[in-house]
């Protein structure tokens, strides 16, 4: 039976890094599984944990994601023995430096999600999808891409005025 | 404490000048012994009391080196790779203060460089000229560098010559450390706002990158299109990218040198940056920056029981 669907004002834009040989396969399991899942998640596949740099993270806001989730092979499970345990390292010092400059972390979920886990993966994202519904859309950062971009029309109030005091 | 007093010196003029003529022996000793091609170090500036960097490769331009609280430079940049063929060919000395050190040290580590390869002179160093500072007149309470006042390599380990002695040092409140607590305790939205500020300003010079002896790569993420990490243009949303993809591409490895600050034309605070990451690397992995070469770095190596509480 399918659960009625709910509508609300703000659905989020969350992005997903995700490995493919845990998380992904994880996902796999609960579509085949026909597990129900927000599709407000939009997954994005990489060999390995260790192989999504902090940058991806930095653009998928400021290209206008509301929540990022990544996701890859519980310690010890990594496809290249590794991978998942320098991931750790870095992104916990790189949620460090985001809280730093005054990101609200609660939008950047990390998870371990194996390929057996297609149950886990349906609560990780349902949980992450509300908790962003709930902070609203991300403006921080696109705000800053919009400042000082020029919408190239020429009857601008900014632009006549700007004319106007030279 | 002499903090209202801010033009008295604060440290014995004599020991730059101890420092100095332990510089000038050792270079040409080194020179004439045919033991380096040549000497890193500094000279005077045109300007009283400002200095520059200096390769001395005859015993003339030797006994020009000094060592004053011009000093500013971090001569370990000259040494990485990229960097390395301004240099003469064959072994060379190079004179560093103890941030310096820690710099060349993580260059070694980082296999830039080989320890065999380079001639290291210590200097023991009270303090430097922070970056607006009137340096014509003696070191002072309001002309010492940030990055100074609560320096804990004053004297340099593992060299080859330890240069002058250090005087008593006076005893300076930690203003970086205060300015730390003083973000941390804000709520993130206000610290959100504060760096937004801040690197609004950025000019993208990338004079930042130029100085680090760590930003050695030949093509950096940041100038790279297709894919582009970071918008290269100098807007808001690509220097707040560029400043957090700095600061991340620099935790644990960044010396404490803030050459980065002292040559930002914006004035932005940049060492804070690096300083909040070390901060962060010591209490999660007990990781600091050493003077002496370290194999690993907190980001090249992992624990199997490292902390894991913010991954569900």
């Amino acid at each position: 039976m399918h659960a009625e669907k709910q509508h609300h004002d703000f659905e989020p834009k969350l992005v997903a890094f995700v490995c493919t040989w845990c998380t992904y396969a994880g996902a796999d399991l609960a579509g085949t599984s026909r597990m129900h899942y927000p599709s407000n998640v939009r997954v994005v596949k990489f060999p390995c944990t260790g192989r999504i740099d902090p940058v991806f993270i930095l653009r998928a806001f400021q290209k206008g994601a509301d929540g990022v989730l990544v996701s890859g092979c519980h310690p010890g499970d990594c496809h290249y023995m590794a991978g998942n345990f320098h991931a750790r390292r870095r992104f916990a010092a790189f949620r460090q430096l985001l809280d730093f400059v005054g990101v609200d972390l609660n939008r950047l979920q990390f998870s371990w999600v194996s390929a057996a886990e297609g149950g886990k993966w349906v609560d990780v994202v349902s949980e992450l999808t509300e908790r962003v519904r709930e902070l609203g859309p991300m403006r921080e950062f696109r705000e800053l891409d919009a400042e000082e971009h020029w919408s190239a029309q020429l009857n601008e109030p900014e632009l006549k005025e700007a004319y106007h005091t030279i | 404490m002499t903090e209202n007093n801010v033009t008295t010196p604060i440290i014995d003029p004599a020991c730059y000048a101890a420092a100095t003529a332990a510089i000038r022996a050792e270079a040409l000793r080194l020179l004439e012994a045919g033991e380096v091609t040549a000497v890193v170090g500094y000279r005077a500036g045109r300007r009283a009391g400002t200095a520059m960097p200096e390769v001395a490769v005859t015993a003339e331009t030797a006994a020009q080196l000094i060592f004053s609280p011009g000093c500013q430079n971090n001569l370990a940049l000259f040494l990485s790779k990229a960097k390395r063929d301004a240099l003469p060919k064959g072994k060379v000395a190079i004179v560093v203060k103890g941030c310096d050190l820690r710099a060349l040290a993580g260059l070694i580590g980082e296999s830039q460089l080989k320890r065999e390869e380079v001639h290291v002179i210590g200097v023991a160093c009270p303090g430097v000229y922070g970056a607006p500072a009137d340096t014509s007149k003696p070191l002072s309470v309001e002309s010492i560098a940030r990055k100074c006042r609560e320096c804990k390599v004053h004297l340099p380990e593992g060299v080859d010559l330890v240069a002058g002695t250090l005087p008593p040092l006076p005893d300076l409140s930690p203003l970086e450390a205060e300015e730390l607590a003083r973000l941390e305790a804000m709520t993130p939205q206000q610290r959100w706002a504060f760096w937004t500020e801040q690197f609004s300003r950025c000019i993208r010079c990338l004079a930042c990158r130029q100085v680090c002896p760590f930003c050695f790569c030949t093509q950096c993420l940041c100038d790279r299109n297709r894919p582009q990490a970071v918008d290269t243009s100098p807007r808001p949303a690509g220097n707040t990218a560029w400043h957090i993809v700095r600061a991340m591409h620099l935790a644990g490895r960044c010396s404490g040198c803030a050459e980065c600050e002292r040559v930002c034309p914006m004035d932005i605070p940049l060492n804070l940056l690096n300083r909040k990451m070390a901060k962060e690397l010591f209490e999660l992995y007990g990781f600091e920056v050493e003077m002496q070469p370290q194999e690993q770095t907190p980001l090249t190596s992992y624990r199997d029981n490292d902390d894991q509480s913010f991954i569900k």
